[in-house]
Protein backbone atom coordinates (compact mmCIF):
# COMPACT_ATOMS: atom_id res chain seq x y z
CA UNK A 1 0.00 0.00 0.00
CA UNK A 2 1.49 3.23 -0.92
CA UNK A 3 1.57 6.38 0.99
CA UNK A 4 -0.08 9.18 -0.98
CA UNK A 5 -0.14 11.75 1.75
CA UNK A 6 2.72 12.46 3.93
CA UNK A 7 3.62 14.98 6.37
CA UNK A 8 7.02 15.22 8.24
CA UNK A 9 7.52 17.87 11.12
CA UNK A 10 4.70 20.12 10.12
CA UNK A 11 4.21 22.89 12.06
CA UNK A 12 1.88 26.19 12.24
CA UNK A 13 2.73 28.59 14.64
CA UNK A 14 0.63 32.13 14.75
CA UNK A 15 2.54 34.59 15.87
CA UNK A 16 0.76 36.64 18.59
CA UNK A 17 0.39 40.59 17.28
CA UNK A 18 0.75 41.80 20.90
CA UNK A 19 3.96 40.18 22.36
CA UNK A 20 1.99 38.02 23.97
CA UNK A 21 2.43 33.74 23.61
CA UNK A 22 2.86 32.53 19.99
CA UNK A 23 -0.19 30.07 19.03
CA UNK A 24 1.09 26.70 18.03
CA UNK A 25 -1.76 25.70 15.72
CA UNK A 26 0.31 22.17 14.69
CA UNK A 27 3.22 21.00 16.25
CA UNK A 28 5.97 18.14 14.42
CA UNK A 29 3.01 16.70 12.56
CA UNK A 30 4.01 13.33 11.20
CA UNK A 31 1.12 12.03 9.03
CA UNK A 32 0.72 9.49 6.51
CA UNK A 33 -2.71 8.53 4.70
CA UNK A 34 -1.88 5.34 2.40
CA UNK A 35 -3.43 5.21 -0.85
CA UNK A 36 -7.31 3.22 -1.14
CA UNK A 37 -8.22 3.95 3.00
CA UNK A 38 -10.03 5.61 5.02
CA UNK A 39 -8.35 7.80 7.01
CA UNK A 40 -10.32 9.15 9.80
CA UNK A 41 -8.72 12.76 10.85
CA UNK A 42 -10.31 13.39 14.56
CA UNK A 43 -10.14 15.86 17.42
CA UNK A 44 -12.00 18.26 19.53
CA UNK A 45 -12.31 22.17 17.59
CA UNK A 46 -9.26 24.06 17.91
CA UNK A 47 -7.06 20.28 17.45
CA UNK A 48 -5.60 21.35 13.59
CA UNK A 49 -7.50 19.79 11.42
CA UNK A 50 -8.95 22.17 9.37
CA UNK A 51 -5.45 23.79 9.91
CA UNK A 52 -3.94 20.61 8.95
CA UNK A 53 -6.20 20.23 5.47
CA UNK A 54 -5.65 23.90 4.43
CA UNK A 55 -1.78 23.26 4.41
CA UNK A 56 -2.26 20.08 2.56
CA UNK A 57 -4.67 22.58 0.10
CA UNK A 58 -1.94 25.29 0.25
CA UNK A 59 -4.66 27.78 1.33
CA UNK A 60 -1.95 27.93 4.63
CA UNK A 61 1.72 28.13 4.87
CA UNK A 62 3.76 25.50 7.39
CA UNK A 63 5.95 27.31 9.64
CA UNK A 64 7.92 24.41 9.39
CA UNK A 65 8.04 20.82 7.94
CA UNK A 66 7.19 19.34 4.88
CA UNK A 67 4.53 17.51 2.88
CA UNK A 68 4.62 15.33 0.24
CA UNK A 69 1.16 14.66 -2.21
CA UNK A 70 1.26 11.60 -4.24
CA UNK A 71 5.35 11.91 -4.08
CA UNK A 72 5.41 15.29 -5.08
CA UNK A 73 6.29 18.19 -2.38
CA UNK A 74 5.22 20.94 -4.49
CA UNK A 75 1.71 20.38 -3.51
CA UNK A 76 0.31 23.33 -6.08
CA UNK A 77 1.39 21.61 -9.20
CA UNK A 78 -1.46 20.76 -11.50
CA UNK A 79 -0.18 16.85 -10.90
CA UNK A 80 -1.02 17.32 -7.28
CA UNK A 81 -4.08 19.58 -7.88
CA UNK A 82 -5.92 17.51 -10.63
CA UNK A 83 -6.26 13.93 -8.36
CA UNK A 84 -7.12 15.75 -5.37
CA UNK A 85 -10.79 16.40 -4.73
CA UNK A 86 -12.06 18.93 -1.80
CA UNK A 87 -15.32 19.47 0.49
CA UNK A 88 -14.43 22.41 2.68
CA UNK A 89 -17.21 22.24 6.51
CA UNK A 90 -20.28 24.27 5.31
CA UNK A 91 -19.02 25.40 1.73
CA UNK A 92 -21.60 27.69 0.18
CA UNK A 93 -22.68 27.38 -3.16
CA UNK A 94 -24.83 29.85 -5.22
CA UNK A 95 -28.37 29.46 -4.89
CA UNK A 96 -29.44 30.91 -8.09
CA UNK A 97 -27.50 28.12 -10.06
CA UNK A 98 -28.58 24.38 -11.22
CA UNK A 99 -26.70 21.24 -9.73
CA UNK A 100 -24.96 20.80 -13.12
CA UNK A 101 -23.89 24.42 -13.58
CA UNK A 102 -22.13 24.17 -10.50
CA UNK A 103 -20.21 20.67 -11.42
CA UNK A 104 -20.12 22.33 -15.03
CA UNK A 105 -18.25 25.30 -13.41
CA UNK A 106 -15.54 23.18 -11.19
CA UNK A 107 -15.12 20.74 -13.72
CA UNK A 108 -14.17 23.62 -16.19
CA UNK A 109 -11.69 24.87 -13.93
CA UNK A 110 -9.87 21.55 -14.17
CA UNK A 111 -9.49 22.14 -17.72
CA UNK A 112 -12.57 19.71 -18.91
CA UNK A 113 -15.02 20.68 -21.61
CA UNK A 114 -17.42 19.57 -24.23
CA UNK A 115 -18.70 16.28 -24.43
CA UNK A 116 -16.37 14.63 -21.52
CA UNK A 117 -17.22 17.40 -19.14
CA UNK A 118 -20.83 16.62 -19.58
CA UNK A 119 -20.86 12.58 -19.20
CA UNK A 120 -18.08 13.21 -16.07
CA UNK A 121 -21.43 15.61 -14.44
CA UNK A 122 -23.57 12.56 -15.46
CA UNK A 123 -21.60 9.98 -13.63
CA UNK A 124 -20.71 12.60 -10.63
CA UNK A 125 -24.30 13.06 -9.77
CA UNK A 126 -25.10 9.12 -10.33
CA UNK A 127 -22.06 8.77 -8.19
CA UNK A 128 -23.97 11.14 -5.72
CA UNK A 129 -27.39 9.95 -6.38
CA UNK A 130 -28.48 13.43 -7.42
CA UNK A 131 -29.28 12.60 -11.16
CA UNK A 132 -33.01 13.58 -10.26
CA UNK A 133 -32.24 17.29 -9.09
CA UNK A 134 -29.49 17.86 -11.93
CA UNK A 135 -31.75 21.08 -13.27
CA UNK A 136 -33.01 22.51 -9.82
CA UNK A 137 -32.11 25.42 -8.77
CA UNK A 138 -29.77 24.57 -5.36
CA UNK A 139 -32.19 27.58 -3.45
CA UNK A 140 -34.60 23.85 -3.56
CA UNK A 141 -31.57 21.89 -2.09
CA UNK A 142 -32.09 20.32 1.46
CA UNK A 143 -29.07 20.21 3.60
CA UNK A 144 -28.45 16.62 2.27
CA UNK A 145 -28.84 17.57 -1.71
CA UNK A 146 -26.39 20.39 -1.32
CA UNK A 147 -23.80 18.34 0.79
CA UNK A 148 -23.66 15.78 -1.93
CA UNK A 149 -23.61 18.12 -4.97
CA UNK A 150 -20.29 19.39 -2.59
CA UNK A 151 -19.34 16.00 -2.52
CA UNK A 152 -20.20 15.93 -6.73
CA UNK A 153 -17.80 19.16 -6.91
CA UNK A 154 -14.71 17.34 -5.02
CA UNK A 155 -15.42 14.20 -7.58
CA UNK A 156 -15.86 16.12 -10.75
CA UNK A 157 -12.32 15.37 -11.71
CA UNK A 158 -12.08 11.53 -10.96
CA UNK A 159 -9.11 12.35 -8.22
CA UNK A 160 -7.20 9.80 -6.10
CA UNK A 161 -7.72 11.42 -3.48
CA UNK A 162 -10.48 13.18 -1.69
CA UNK A 163 -10.29 15.55 1.17
CA UNK A 164 -13.70 15.83 3.70
CA UNK A 165 -14.53 18.18 6.22
CA UNK A 166 -17.42 17.25 8.22
CA UNK A 167 -19.06 16.17 5.48
CA UNK A 168 -22.37 14.46 7.97
CA UNK A 169 -22.12 16.93 9.74
CA UNK A 170 -26.14 18.65 10.00
CA UNK A 171 -27.40 15.73 8.30
CA UNK A 172 -30.16 13.80 9.05
CA UNK A 173 -29.93 10.03 10.30
CA UNK A 174 -30.81 8.90 6.21
CA UNK A 175 -28.88 11.13 5.00
CA UNK A 176 -25.89 10.74 7.02
CA UNK A 177 -26.65 6.67 6.28
CA UNK A 178 -26.29 7.54 2.38
CA UNK A 179 -23.36 9.53 2.99
CA UNK A 180 -21.71 7.01 4.65
CA UNK A 181 -22.96 4.53 1.72
CA UNK A 182 -21.36 6.78 -0.62
CA UNK A 183 -17.88 7.60 0.77
CA UNK A 184 -17.63 3.68 1.42
CA UNK A 185 -18.25 2.77 -2.02
CA UNK A 186 -15.91 5.49 -3.44
CA UNK A 187 -13.00 3.84 -1.00
CA UNK A 188 -14.16 0.44 -2.50
CA UNK A 189 -13.45 1.77 -5.91
CA UNK A 190 -10.02 3.02 -4.86
CA UNK A 191 -10.19 6.13 -3.73
CA UNK A 192 -8.25 7.53 -0.61
CA UNK A 193 -10.37 9.44 1.86
CA UNK A 194 -9.21 11.92 4.45
CA UNK A 195 -11.91 12.48 6.81
CA UNK A 196 -12.09 15.16 9.28
CA UNK A 197 -15.29 15.03 11.22
CA UNK A 198 -17.22 14.91 14.87
CA UNK A 199 -19.33 12.13 13.73
CA UNK A 200 -17.56 9.59 15.86
CA UNK A 201 -20.01 6.74 15.50
CA UNK A 202 -20.24 7.22 11.82
CA UNK A 203 -16.67 7.42 10.88
CA UNK A 204 -15.82 4.31 13.38
CA UNK A 205 -18.39 2.15 10.63
CA UNK A 206 -16.69 2.70 7.30
CA UNK A 207 -12.73 3.88 8.25
CA UNK A 208 -9.90 1.98 8.14
CA UNK A 209 -6.86 4.02 9.78
CA UNK A 210 -7.81 7.43 12.41
CA UNK A 211 -5.10 9.95 13.87
CA UNK A 212 -6.52 11.77 17.04
CA UNK A 213 -5.31 14.96 17.44
CA UNK A 214 -5.61 17.17 20.29
CA UNK A 215 -3.62 20.82 20.30
CA UNK A 216 -1.53 20.03 17.80
CA UNK A 217 -0.49 16.90 18.64
CA UNK A 218 -1.07 13.46 17.64
CA UNK A 219 -2.50 11.44 20.34
CA UNK A 220 -2.95 8.13 19.34
CA UNK A 221 -2.77 7.10 15.40
CA UNK A 222 -3.24 3.61 13.81
CA UNK A 223 -6.01 1.17 12.46
CA UNK A 224 -8.96 1.23 14.08
CA UNK A 225 -8.45 -2.18 14.73
CA UNK A 226 -5.28 -1.51 16.88
CA UNK A 227 -6.80 1.27 18.39
CA UNK A 228 -9.51 -0.63 20.11
CA UNK A 229 -8.26 -2.57 21.61
CA UNK A 230 -9.50 -2.28 24.96
CA UNK A 231 -12.37 -5.31 25.27
CA UNK A 232 -14.29 -6.15 28.46
CA UNK A 233 -17.01 -7.93 29.26
CA UNK A 234 -20.95 -6.72 29.79
CA UNK A 235 -23.07 -8.49 31.98
CA UNK A 236 -27.03 -8.13 31.95
CA UNK A 237 -28.96 -9.02 34.98
CA UNK A 238 -32.57 -8.99 35.70
CA UNK A 239 -32.24 -6.37 38.61
CA UNK A 240 -29.62 -5.30 41.59
CA UNK A 241 -30.46 -3.45 44.41
CA UNK A 242 -28.80 -0.38 45.54
CA UNK A 243 -26.86 -2.13 48.21
CA UNK A 244 -25.77 -4.91 45.61
CA UNK A 245 -24.76 -2.73 43.08
CA UNK A 246 -22.36 -0.65 45.81
CA UNK A 247 -20.70 -3.82 46.67
CA UNK A 248 -19.99 -4.80 42.83
CA UNK A 249 -18.77 -0.95 42.09
CA UNK A 250 -16.04 -1.80 44.96
CA UNK A 251 -14.93 -4.75 43.09
CA UNK A 252 -14.70 -2.54 40.18
CA UNK A 253 -17.94 -3.63 38.39
CA UNK A 254 -20.19 -0.93 37.20
CA UNK A 255 -24.10 -0.09 35.89
CA UNK A 256 -23.67 0.81 32.38
CA UNK A 257 -26.67 0.76 30.67
CA UNK A 258 -30.52 -0.21 31.77
CA UNK A 259 -32.58 -1.30 28.80
CA UNK A 260 -36.04 -2.56 28.94
CA UNK A 261 -35.83 -3.38 32.61
CA UNK A 262 -32.52 -5.21 32.43
CA UNK A 263 -29.62 -3.99 34.05
CA UNK A 264 -26.25 -3.82 31.80
CA UNK A 265 -23.11 -4.01 34.00
CA UNK A 266 -19.44 -3.81 32.75
CA UNK A 267 -16.43 -5.71 33.93
CA UNK A 268 -13.20 -4.14 33.72
CA UNK A 269 -10.49 -5.74 31.22
CA UNK A 270 -8.02 -6.24 34.00
CA UNK A 271 -10.57 -8.59 35.65
CA UNK A 272 -10.80 -12.23 34.68
CA UNK A 273 -14.04 -13.12 33.18
CA UNK A 274 -14.38 -15.79 35.81
CA UNK A 275 -13.85 -14.42 38.59
CA UNK A 276 -16.62 -11.28 37.36
CA UNK A 277 -18.94 -14.49 37.38
CA UNK A 278 -18.35 -15.32 40.70
CA UNK A 279 -19.35 -12.01 42.13
CA UNK A 280 -22.61 -12.22 40.15
CA UNK A 281 -23.34 -15.66 41.44
CA UNK A 282 -22.43 -14.53 45.40
CA UNK A 283 -25.05 -11.60 45.10
CA UNK A 284 -27.24 -13.45 43.54
CA UNK A 285 -27.91 -12.13 40.58
CA UNK A 286 -30.47 -13.15 37.82
CA UNK A 287 -27.75 -13.67 34.58
CA UNK A 288 -29.52 -12.74 31.35
CA UNK A 289 -26.26 -12.45 29.03
CA UNK A 290 -22.72 -11.74 29.16
CA UNK A 291 -21.22 -10.47 26.22
CA UNK A 292 -17.83 -9.19 24.93
CA UNK A 293 -17.22 -5.30 24.77
CA UNK A 294 -15.42 -3.43 22.58
CA UNK A 295 -14.53 0.02 23.01
CA UNK A 296 -15.83 2.41 21.14
CA UNK A 297 -14.06 4.99 18.65
CA UNK A 298 -16.12 7.58 20.87
CA UNK A 299 -15.16 6.21 24.10
CA UNK A 300 -11.62 6.01 23.02
CA UNK A 301 -11.26 9.71 21.79
CA UNK A 302 -12.52 11.09 25.02
CA UNK A 303 -10.51 8.81 27.03
CA UNK A 304 -7.44 9.72 25.00
CA UNK A 305 -8.65 13.75 24.72
CA UNK A 306 -9.15 13.57 28.57
CA UNK A 307 -5.80 12.43 29.32
CA UNK A 308 -4.29 14.66 27.25
CA UNK A 309 -6.13 17.81 29.18
CA UNK A 310 -4.93 16.35 32.30
CA UNK A 311 -1.22 16.15 31.16
CA UNK A 312 -1.18 19.55 30.09
CA UNK A 313 -2.72 20.85 32.99
CA UNK A 314 -0.09 19.63 35.11
CA UNK B 1 -0.29 29.78 -28.12
CA UNK B 2 -2.40 26.83 -26.52
CA UNK B 3 -0.66 27.35 -23.18
CA UNK B 4 -1.57 30.42 -22.85
CA UNK B 5 -5.12 29.88 -23.83
CA UNK B 6 -4.69 26.83 -21.13
CA UNK B 7 -3.75 29.50 -18.51
CA UNK B 8 -6.62 32.21 -19.11
CA UNK B 9 -8.88 29.52 -19.83
CA UNK B 10 -9.30 28.92 -15.46
CA UNK B 11 -9.28 32.99 -15.06
CA UNK B 12 -12.52 33.38 -17.86
CA UNK B 13 -14.47 30.78 -16.05
CA UNK B 14 -13.74 32.35 -12.74
CA UNK B 15 -14.28 35.77 -14.41
CA UNK B 16 -18.27 34.81 -15.74
CA UNK B 17 -19.15 32.56 -12.48
CA UNK B 18 -18.17 35.97 -10.72
CA UNK B 19 -20.23 37.81 -13.10
CA UNK B 20 -22.90 35.85 -13.22
CA UNK B 21 -23.40 36.25 -9.07
CA UNK B 22 -22.51 39.58 -9.24
CA UNK B 23 -25.35 40.68 -11.67
CA UNK B 24 -27.54 39.35 -8.91
CA UNK B 25 -26.38 41.46 -5.48
CA UNK B 26 -29.23 43.38 -4.09
CA UNK B 27 -26.94 46.55 -3.30
CA UNK B 28 -25.69 46.54 -6.41
CA UNK B 29 -28.89 45.76 -8.63
CA UNK B 30 -30.61 49.02 -5.95
CA UNK B 31 -27.87 51.57 -7.35
CA UNK B 32 -28.85 50.40 -10.36
CA UNK B 33 -31.88 51.25 -10.39
CA UNK B 34 -32.10 54.13 -8.62
CA UNK B 35 -29.33 55.77 -10.96
CA UNK B 36 -31.82 54.81 -13.86
CA UNK B 37 -34.80 56.13 -11.80
CA UNK B 38 -32.41 59.36 -11.66
CA UNK B 39 -31.63 59.25 -15.62
CA UNK B 40 -35.08 58.87 -16.65
CA UNK B 41 -36.51 61.26 -14.29
CA UNK B 42 -34.20 63.75 -15.90
CA UNK B 43 -35.73 63.18 -19.47
CA UNK B 44 -39.44 64.24 -17.72
CA UNK B 45 -38.22 67.27 -15.84
CA UNK B 46 -36.41 68.73 -19.09
CA UNK B 47 -40.31 67.96 -20.77
CA UNK B 48 -41.81 69.60 -18.01
CA UNK B 49 -39.57 72.50 -18.33
CA UNK B 50 -40.35 72.66 -21.93
CA UNK B 51 -44.00 72.70 -21.47
CA UNK B 52 -43.54 75.66 -18.79
CA UNK B 53 -41.35 77.58 -21.39
CA UNK B 54 -43.08 77.23 -24.31
CA UNK B 55 -40.24 75.17 -26.51
CA UNK B 56 -38.43 76.50 -29.09
CA UNK B 57 -34.20 75.65 -29.75
CA UNK B 58 -32.75 77.69 -26.98
CA UNK B 59 -35.10 75.37 -24.37
CA UNK B 60 -33.83 72.35 -26.06
CA UNK B 61 -30.27 73.11 -25.33
CA UNK B 62 -30.89 74.30 -21.55
CA UNK B 63 -33.09 70.73 -21.40
CA UNK B 64 -30.08 68.68 -22.71
CA UNK B 65 -27.85 70.34 -20.40
CA UNK B 66 -29.99 69.55 -17.61
CA UNK B 67 -30.15 65.97 -19.14
CA UNK B 68 -26.53 65.92 -19.14
CA UNK B 69 -25.89 67.29 -16.10
CA UNK B 70 -27.96 65.30 -13.96
CA UNK B 71 -27.34 62.18 -15.90
CA UNK B 72 -22.96 62.61 -15.69
CA UNK B 73 -23.55 63.27 -11.68
CA UNK B 74 -25.56 60.09 -11.63
CA UNK B 75 -23.53 58.20 -14.07
CA UNK B 76 -20.55 59.25 -11.89
CA UNK B 77 -21.81 59.35 -8.52
CA UNK B 78 -23.84 55.29 -8.70
CA UNK B 79 -21.29 54.03 -10.94
CA UNK B 80 -18.64 54.62 -8.87
CA UNK B 81 -20.63 53.37 -5.86
CA UNK B 82 -21.20 49.94 -7.91
CA UNK B 83 -17.52 49.92 -8.89
CA UNK B 84 -16.33 50.39 -5.20
CA UNK B 85 -19.06 48.17 -3.77
CA UNK B 86 -18.24 44.89 -6.42
CA UNK B 87 -14.72 45.15 -6.24
CA UNK B 88 -14.11 45.52 -2.36
CA UNK B 89 -16.33 42.44 -2.10
CA UNK B 90 -16.26 40.16 -4.62
CA UNK B 91 -12.85 38.41 -2.62
CA UNK B 92 -13.89 39.10 0.93
CA UNK B 93 -17.00 37.06 0.45
CA UNK B 94 -15.80 34.09 -1.19
CA UNK B 95 -12.97 34.03 1.63
CA UNK B 96 -15.61 34.50 3.94
CA UNK B 97 -18.55 31.98 2.20
CA UNK B 98 -15.51 29.35 1.00
CA UNK B 99 -16.15 29.68 -2.35
CA UNK B 100 -12.29 30.22 -2.44
CA UNK B 101 -11.21 27.11 -0.82
CA UNK B 102 -13.11 24.83 -3.40
CA UNK B 103 -11.51 26.90 -6.33
CA UNK B 104 -8.01 27.30 -5.01
CA UNK B 105 -7.79 23.55 -4.37
CA UNK B 106 -8.54 22.77 -8.11
CA UNK B 107 -5.54 23.67 -10.56
CA UNK B 108 -6.09 27.57 -10.33
CA UNK B 109 -3.31 29.83 -9.28
CA UNK B 110 -3.78 32.64 -7.09
CA UNK B 111 -2.74 34.41 -9.95
CA UNK B 112 -5.51 32.92 -12.12
CA UNK B 113 -7.85 33.47 -9.23
CA UNK B 114 -7.35 36.99 -8.86
CA UNK B 115 -7.62 37.31 -13.13
CA UNK B 116 -10.59 35.48 -12.81
CA UNK B 117 -12.25 38.10 -10.02
CA UNK B 118 -10.82 41.20 -11.39
CA UNK B 119 -12.13 40.38 -15.12
CA UNK B 120 -15.44 39.84 -13.65
CA UNK B 121 -15.78 42.82 -11.58
CA UNK B 122 -14.83 44.68 -14.71
CA UNK B 123 -17.51 42.89 -16.80
CA UNK B 124 -20.29 43.85 -13.98
CA UNK B 125 -18.97 47.70 -14.21
CA UNK B 126 -18.98 48.04 -18.04
CA UNK B 127 -22.11 46.24 -17.77
CA UNK B 128 -23.72 48.66 -15.28
CA UNK B 129 -21.91 51.73 -17.01
CA UNK B 130 -23.11 50.94 -20.68
CA UNK B 131 -26.99 50.37 -19.13
CA UNK B 132 -26.57 53.48 -17.21
CA UNK B 133 -25.18 55.40 -20.54
CA UNK B 134 -27.46 53.38 -22.97
CA UNK B 135 -30.90 55.48 -21.16
CA UNK B 136 -28.54 58.74 -20.91
CA UNK B 137 -28.14 58.63 -25.01
CA UNK B 138 -31.90 57.47 -25.64
CA UNK B 139 -32.22 60.33 -22.98
CA UNK B 140 -30.66 62.86 -24.90
CA UNK B 141 -31.74 61.82 -28.69
CA UNK B 142 -34.94 61.85 -27.84
CA UNK B 143 -34.36 65.66 -26.52
CA UNK B 144 -32.23 66.81 -29.46
CA UNK B 145 -33.21 64.33 -32.36
CA UNK B 146 -29.64 63.89 -32.66
CA UNK B 147 -27.50 60.77 -31.85
CA UNK B 148 -24.76 62.00 -29.60
CA UNK B 149 -21.71 60.02 -30.24
CA UNK B 150 -19.64 62.00 -28.35
CA UNK B 151 -20.75 60.89 -25.35
CA UNK B 152 -19.40 57.51 -26.17
CA UNK B 153 -15.78 59.31 -25.78
CA UNK B 154 -17.18 60.60 -22.42
CA UNK B 155 -18.52 57.03 -21.11
CA UNK B 156 -15.13 55.64 -22.69
CA UNK B 157 -13.22 57.29 -20.53
CA UNK B 158 -15.44 57.46 -17.56
CA UNK B 159 -15.12 53.41 -17.60
CA UNK B 160 -10.97 54.34 -17.26
CA UNK B 161 -11.58 56.52 -14.35
CA UNK B 162 -13.77 53.77 -12.29
CA UNK B 163 -10.85 51.13 -13.95
CA UNK B 164 -8.63 53.38 -11.56
CA UNK B 165 -10.68 53.19 -8.61
CA UNK B 166 -11.63 49.26 -8.90
CA UNK B 167 -7.84 48.04 -9.31
CA UNK B 168 -7.10 49.82 -5.95
CA UNK B 169 -10.09 49.11 -3.87
CA UNK B 170 -9.90 45.75 -5.08
CA UNK B 171 -6.14 45.75 -4.10
CA UNK B 172 -6.85 46.53 -0.44
CA UNK B 173 -10.16 43.90 -1.15
CA UNK B 174 -7.71 41.13 -0.68
CA UNK B 175 -6.03 41.83 2.74
CA UNK B 176 -9.37 42.51 4.01
CA UNK B 177 -11.45 40.07 6.08
CA UNK B 178 -15.06 41.73 5.14
CA UNK B 179 -15.94 44.20 2.53
CA UNK B 180 -16.49 47.25 4.80
CA UNK B 181 -13.04 48.21 4.94
CA UNK B 182 -12.01 48.22 0.97
CA UNK B 183 -15.57 49.95 0.78
CA UNK B 184 -14.58 53.27 2.91
CA UNK B 185 -10.85 52.31 0.97
CA UNK B 186 -12.50 52.78 -2.21
CA UNK B 187 -14.26 55.92 -1.11
CA UNK B 188 -10.79 57.35 0.34
CA UNK B 189 -9.07 56.62 -3.14
CA UNK B 190 -11.60 58.08 -4.97
CA UNK B 191 -11.45 61.45 -2.48
CA UNK B 192 -8.08 61.38 -2.95
CA UNK B 193 -7.70 60.35 -6.45
CA UNK B 194 -9.67 63.90 -7.18
CA UNK B 195 -7.43 65.70 -4.77
CA UNK B 196 -3.88 64.85 -6.07
CA UNK B 197 -3.49 68.40 -8.16
CA UNK B 198 -3.68 70.35 -4.71
CA UNK B 199 -0.90 68.34 -3.59
CA UNK B 200 1.17 70.39 -7.17
CA UNK B 201 0.29 73.44 -5.59
CA UNK B 202 1.45 72.45 -2.29
CA UNK B 203 4.79 70.98 -3.86
CA UNK B 204 4.80 74.50 -5.64
CA UNK B 205 4.70 76.89 -2.53
CA UNK B 206 6.73 74.89 -0.65
CA UNK B 207 9.81 76.86 0.69
CA UNK B 208 13.02 75.34 -0.03
CA UNK B 209 14.83 76.84 2.76
CA UNK B 210 13.02 75.94 5.56
CA UNK B 211 13.08 72.10 6.19
CA UNK B 212 9.76 70.98 6.94
CA UNK B 213 8.27 73.42 4.36
CA UNK B 214 10.93 71.43 2.05
CA UNK B 215 10.20 68.47 3.34
CA UNK B 216 6.58 68.70 3.36
CA UNK B 217 6.47 69.58 -0.53
CA UNK B 218 8.87 67.06 -1.39
CA UNK B 219 6.27 64.66 -0.30
CA UNK B 220 3.68 66.05 -1.63
CA UNK B 221 5.38 66.35 -5.21
CA UNK B 222 6.42 62.64 -4.56
CA UNK B 223 2.53 61.53 -4.01
CA UNK B 224 1.21 63.65 -7.08
CA UNK B 225 3.64 61.97 -9.17
CA UNK B 226 2.71 58.52 -7.80
CA UNK B 227 -0.72 58.58 -6.70
CA UNK B 228 -3.84 58.32 -9.16
CA UNK B 229 -4.72 61.97 -10.66
CA UNK B 230 -8.36 61.66 -11.42
CA UNK B 231 -8.64 64.98 -12.42
CA UNK B 232 -7.16 63.49 -15.66
CA UNK B 233 -10.16 62.24 -16.42
CA UNK B 234 -11.86 65.56 -16.27
CA UNK B 235 -11.80 66.28 -19.72
CA UNK B 236 -14.85 63.91 -20.36
CA UNK B 237 -16.90 66.99 -19.09
CA UNK B 238 -15.62 69.26 -21.62
CA UNK B 239 -17.04 66.59 -24.58
CA UNK B 240 -20.37 66.67 -22.86
CA UNK B 241 -19.99 70.47 -23.39
CA UNK B 242 -19.59 70.26 -27.18
CA UNK B 243 -22.55 70.11 -29.76
CA UNK B 244 -23.57 66.48 -29.59
CA UNK B 245 -23.23 66.46 -33.43
CA UNK B 246 -19.65 68.08 -33.63
CA UNK B 247 -16.58 66.64 -34.12
CA UNK B 248 -14.01 65.86 -31.61
CA UNK B 249 -11.68 68.24 -31.04
CA UNK B 250 -8.27 67.20 -32.06
CA UNK B 251 -6.67 68.24 -28.68
CA UNK B 252 -9.36 66.51 -26.85
CA UNK B 253 -8.87 63.49 -29.68
CA UNK B 254 -5.02 63.46 -28.84
CA UNK B 255 -5.33 62.95 -25.00
CA UNK B 256 -7.69 60.04 -25.09
CA UNK B 257 -5.34 57.36 -25.90
CA UNK B 258 -2.37 59.03 -22.83
CA UNK B 259 -5.83 58.28 -21.07
CA UNK B 260 -6.53 55.42 -21.70
CA UNK B 261 -2.51 54.12 -21.18
CA UNK B 262 -2.64 56.00 -17.84
CA UNK B 263 -5.68 53.87 -16.71
CA UNK B 264 -4.39 50.62 -17.91
CA UNK B 265 -0.91 51.56 -16.42
CA UNK B 266 -2.38 52.50 -12.81
CA UNK B 267 -5.27 49.39 -13.16
CA UNK B 268 -2.38 46.81 -13.84
CA UNK B 269 -0.21 48.50 -11.04
CA UNK B 270 -3.64 48.22 -8.24
CA UNK B 271 -3.76 44.36 -9.86
CA UNK B 272 0.10 43.10 -9.11
CA UNK B 273 -0.50 45.08 -5.35
CA UNK B 274 -3.31 42.58 -5.22
CA UNK B 275 -1.42 39.85 -6.22
CA UNK B 276 1.62 40.68 -3.65
CA UNK B 277 -0.85 40.73 -1.30
CA UNK B 278 -2.98 37.95 -1.75
CA UNK B 279 0.08 35.79 -3.03
CA UNK B 280 1.03 34.41 0.71
CA UNK B 281 -2.28 35.52 2.28
CA UNK B 282 -3.51 32.85 5.06
CA UNK B 283 -7.25 31.64 3.96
Amino acid sequence: MSVVIETKGLSKIYESSFRGQDVYALKELDLTVNSGEIFAYLGPNGSGKTTTIKMLLGLIFPTAGSIEILGLKDIASAKVRQNIGYLPEGAYYPDFLRGEEILRFYGQLYGLSGKKLETRISEVLEEVGMTHARRRMLRGYSKGMRQRIGLAQALISDPQILILDEPTTGLDPIARKEMRDILARLRDRGKTLMISSHELLEVELISDRAGILYQGEVQKIGTIDELLTDRDLTIEVESASEEVLGTLAEKGITPEDKIEGKLILRVPNDMNSYDALNICKEQQLNLVAVAPRRETLEELFVRTVGEAQNRSTT
Amino acid sequence: MSAAVDYFRGPWHIAVFTWREGIRKKTLVGFLILSLLVIFASFFMSSFLNQTTGGGQVETEIDGKLIKDICVATISIFGMLITIFISASVVPNEVENKVVYTVLSKPVRRMQYLLGKFLGVQMIVLANLALMTALFLIAIYMRQDEFPKLLLWSALLTYFEFLVVSAFTFAISCSATSAVLPTIGGLFIYLIGNLTEYLKDVSLRSDEADFVNALIGNVASALHKTLPNLQKFSIKTEILDLNPGAPLPAHVYEQIPNLIIYGLAYAVSGYVIAYWVFRRKEL
